[in-house]
């Protein structure tokens, strides 16, 4: 029984078409004309208990549109939406029992009073009985390394500190549906650590579905067993994350800052040259081919240069290759 | 000679197309405020009038000099502002304060500029509400340029005895951060007490002698009192006279208190 | 119901525990609302020591009125406070959708966040002049009388809060709602005198179309046995049909909310 079954979900949004000049301004008033975006277009999937499932795509996608409709704050234009059996916005207060959601830059705390004030509030208003709250309670401040947060207003919190109690909230009532947008934005590796961690260990063990957003792919590699990928308004990959991993999780991108401009370079086997634009010598290389050191060696006796960094593909990347077939080649 | 007329049209036409641009470009707020005003003002001309219902002077004073009175206060309300301390405040909050200081300008003297800038553009946003006031509740502003001179005068020395005064309580913003409650308590109580809502002559003497004690009168009672000639002109080199005191006394505190807060925060940091 | 009634008293004690820590703005706030009003009541008082008669309404008699709407005010003051900030501080932000997504009614959820202290002073002013000029009048506290105090100041402040959440709800399109709703509540100021002093029309305002002449005109009039009739008792029904059309508003615009998005 699926908890979560999405089917030919369509949003369309009415956006006012704002023309120049004095006769665009009156006319806009009188008689407005609206053009259509189609922000999702018809997107279908279904989450079974227990999984863990990113849900990324480009700025625009779509992507915070479908959880919007997901958590039953906007309304779909057409098609159908079940979560645990019940239409979110339809049944918006049944259904808002039962999930838990951290919007990543948006706290839900309230920001002069101490966490455990917070805490205890949020538990009075989804009902949660004061035993299991008082067990919820402790375990999240030991997993979650609270205790001198509880005395803390969010006000006077680090982004860190902030992001551990806004999962402890989110959490507190056990949902069984859990949205996750953008919960390690900002964060140091170290924080984003322990973050995941407890993501896995607390949603895991008590099998709740997950929803994660993010534009952070070690959260996708280490969190998810899943992958849908929004591009435009549609899917244009629902699938296991081994496959992502295998094609993208292998690469790895070289950035040389140059003195003078450069034309043309040779490279190592299985490393490709992406742009030589504004003295940046952009280089992709397949990990299991060749290595950092091999490319960068090859790069340095060829030019000279002043800077270089190391970093991994960027989710755009991504998508364009999708886009271009890339996965469907592979596999 | 048709060329340079055309274009001339042409100009002339893209400036008046500005106009309802500039109307619908006005914020909400704009038009709003102004029917506030209206309603604040008709507030008070309606209680006037049934006042003056029973009598037809009080304390020497007719309906129509009431009335005309009351609303030019109201008009001229500005002359009372305290935007400077709501400048210090937030100067102080951002740290800007430190550069102020620094520059080899006269700090006081810049923010007075400042402050009279403000006023004037105050005044000149008032004109709408001056004009319904005429239009809606028969105001009828003075015609006589000696009254409008003597009264321009008093207004400047009763604006400037507000600045001193102002300064002297933004001093306090350096040793409380509660300087928005403080704001909002004075505005309160300036309404009454700058004379807005009853002329001088109209309290009983204990009530007069202690509004007149404080500077809120100076600048908005006073000016316009010669303005409606509920002062006679005859007095007006009197009351120059005290509201330059007033200036005196006041300069000589706030810049005091000014030094000694400045050294606060040079000392002890902001 | 009872378990709303619950949560409203526990978001209320967290909000007073945050006033209380900072006192010192806690008891400016709720000075100077006192501060204000006092500036208005010294005024009338100056006046009517020349003149003790409004209209055929003496001092006390006009203290009465003023006591009444600012009664009235206050309670919205102080429980409906968050409306205003719907736009500007929810919206704006995306915060709204927070309210979305718990399993409250988000209108209980906005008002209940803020309980404004600042009202208190506006309680205790109203409250204080009620009393003192009743009792300076020697009113006859009859049963109905005594009825009609509180129904008066009860359907003044629904009639307050109703007026404040239709104007509120337009935030939902236009997203900074402070002008309308300031453009609609700031006529409570003519109510803050006998409705006798002014014209017919303004009568007419504020007695069938911004209905703020229940919150204090009729009711005190009832009180000093002037004879308007039976008016007076349709405080109630008039609070509770404005009610009725804030809801139901309020529900219109939460679906447009949820149909455009942000």
């Amino acid at each position: 029984m699926p908890v979560i079954e999405v089917k030919e979900l369509t949003k369309v949004f009415k956006i006012p078409k704002k023309e120049p000049g004095l006769g665009g301004a009156v006319k806009g008033l009188f008689r407005p004309q609206y053009e259509n975006k189609l922000a999702v277009n018809g997107i279908n999937f279904k989450l079974e208990p227990g999984e863990i499932v990113g849900y990324i795509g480009v700025n625009g996608a779509g992507k915070s549109t479908t959880i919007k409709m997901l958590t039953g704050v906007l309304m779909p234009t057409s098609g159908t939406i079940k979560v645990l059996g019940r239409d979110p916005h339809r049944q918006r207060v049944e259904n808002a029992r039962d999930i838990g959601v951290v919007f990543g830059q948006r706290t839900q705390l309230w920001w002069d009073l101490a966490l455990i004030e917070s805490l205890n509030l949020i538990a009075k208003i989804y009902d949660v009985h004061p035993v299991k709250y008082r067990l919820m309670l402790d375990k999240f401040t030991e997993t979650l390394e609270l205790d001198e947060l509880l005395k803390t207003p969010v006000r006077n919190m680090s982004l860190g500190q902030k992001m551990r109690s806004e999962l402890a909230a989110a959490l507190i009532h056990e949902p069984q549906v859990v949205y996750l947008d953008e919960p390690t934005i900002g964060l140091d590796l170290i924080v984003k650590e322990r973050i995941r961690d407890f993501i896995k260990a607390e949603c895991i063990s008590k099998g709740m579905t997950v929803i994660l957003t993010t534009h952070d792919l070690g959260d996708i590699e280490e969190l998810c067993q899943r992958v849908i990928i929004i591009d435009d308004g549609r899917i244009i990959y629902d699938g296991p994350i081994e496959t992502i991993k295998k094609q993208f999780g292998k690469f790895r991108e070289i950035t040389f800052e140059t003195v003078e401009d450069v034309k043309g370079l040779d490279l190592p086997k299985g490393s490709e040259l992406l742009s030589t634009e504004d003295h940046k010598v952009q280089i992709r290389f397949d990990r299991t081919v060749s290595s950092a050191s091999r490319v960068a060696g090859m790069v340095m006796k060829q030019i000279e240069v002043r800077d270089f960094s190391l970093s991994e593909p960027e989710l755009s990347d991504i998508v364009k290759q999708i886009y271009n077939g890339a996965l469907e080649r592979e596999v | 000679m048709i060329q340079t007329a055309r274009r001339n049209l042409s100009i002339y036409g893209s400036i008046f197309a500005m106009i309802p641009k500039v109307f619908m470009a006005y914020q909400l707020w704009f038009w709003i405020g102004l029917v506030l005003n209206v309603i604040s003002m008709a507030i008070l001309v309606y209680f006037w009038r049934a006042i003056y219902n029973e009598t037809s002077t009080i304390s020497g004073l007719g309906l129509g000099q009431t009335l005309t009175y009351i609303l030019l206060a109201f008009i001229f309300m500005p002359l009372t502002s305290n935007d400077l301390i709501w400048e210090f405040g937030s100067n102080l909050r951002e740290g800007t304060i430190i550069h102020h200081l620094l520059r080899p300008i006269n700090f006081q003297g810049m923010n007075y500029a400042q402050m009279l800038g403000g006023l004037v553009t105050r005044l000149i946003l008032q004109v709408p509400m001056a004009v319904i006031a005429v239009l809606l509740f028969g105001l009828r502003f003075p015609t006589d340029l000696v009254t409008w001179l003597a009264f321009m005068v008093s207004a400047l020395l009763g604006f400037t005895v507000m600045f001193f005064f102002n300064w002297l309580l933004a001093c306090l913003t350096f040793y409380t951060t509660e300087i928005w409650g403080l704001g909002v308590l004075i505005d309160g109580m300036t309404f009454f007490l700058s004379g807005a809502l009853v002329p001088l002559v109209m309290m009983p003497e204990w009530v007069r002698t202690i509004v007149l004690s404080i500077p809120f009168a100076q600048a908005l009672a006073v000016p316009v009192g010669l303005l409606t000639g509920i002062t006679p002109l005859t007095d007006a080199p009197r009351v120059w006279l005290i509201q330059l005191l007033w200036i005196l006394g006041l300069w000589v505190a706030s810049t005091l208190f000014f030094r000694v807060a400045v050294r606060k925060i040079t000392v002890q940091g902001g | 119901m009872t378990r709303y009634l619950n949560l409203y008293w526990y978001f209320l004690i967290q909000r007073l525990k945050v006033l209380m820590e900072y006192r010192a703005s806690f008891i400016l706030g709720a000075s100077s609302t006192i501060v204000w009003q006092a500036s208005s009541i010294a005024a009338v008082w100056v006046v009517m020591q020349k003149v003790p008669n409004l209209n055929g309404w003496n001092y006390d008699e006009v203290l009465l009125v003023y006591g009444f709407v600012t009664l009235s005010k206050s309670i919205n003051h102080m429980f409906a406070d968050n409306l205003w900030t719907l736009g500007r501080i929810y919206i704006r932000s995306g915060g709204f959708d927070r309210f979305l997504v718990r399993p409250i009614d988000p209108l209980f959820h906005l008002l209940a966040d803020r309980f404004c202290q600042d009202g208190v002073g506006n309680f205790l002013v109203g409250a204080a002049l009620v009393i003192k000029s009743s009792v300076a009048l020697g009113i006859d506290w009859t049963p109905a009388k005594f009825l009609m105090l509180v129904v008066g100041v009860l359907s003044g402040g629904f009639i307050f809060i109703a007026l404040n959440l239709i104007t509120c709800v337009t935030a939902f399109w236009i997203v900074d709602s402070v002008p309308v709703t300031r453009l609609v509540f700031d006529n409570h100021l003519f109510a803050q005198y006998p409705l006798t002093i002014y014209p017919k029309a303004i009568n007419v305002l504020l007695t069938w179309i911004i209905p703020y002449g229940f919150a204090s005109f009729y009711p005190a009039s009832y009180l000093l046995n002037r004879d308007i009739g039976n008016i007076a008792w349709f405080g109630p029904f008039v609070a509770a049909f404005l009610l009725f059309i804030g809801y139901r508003f309020w529900q219109f615009g939460l679906k447009y909310y949820s149909g455009t998005g942000t």
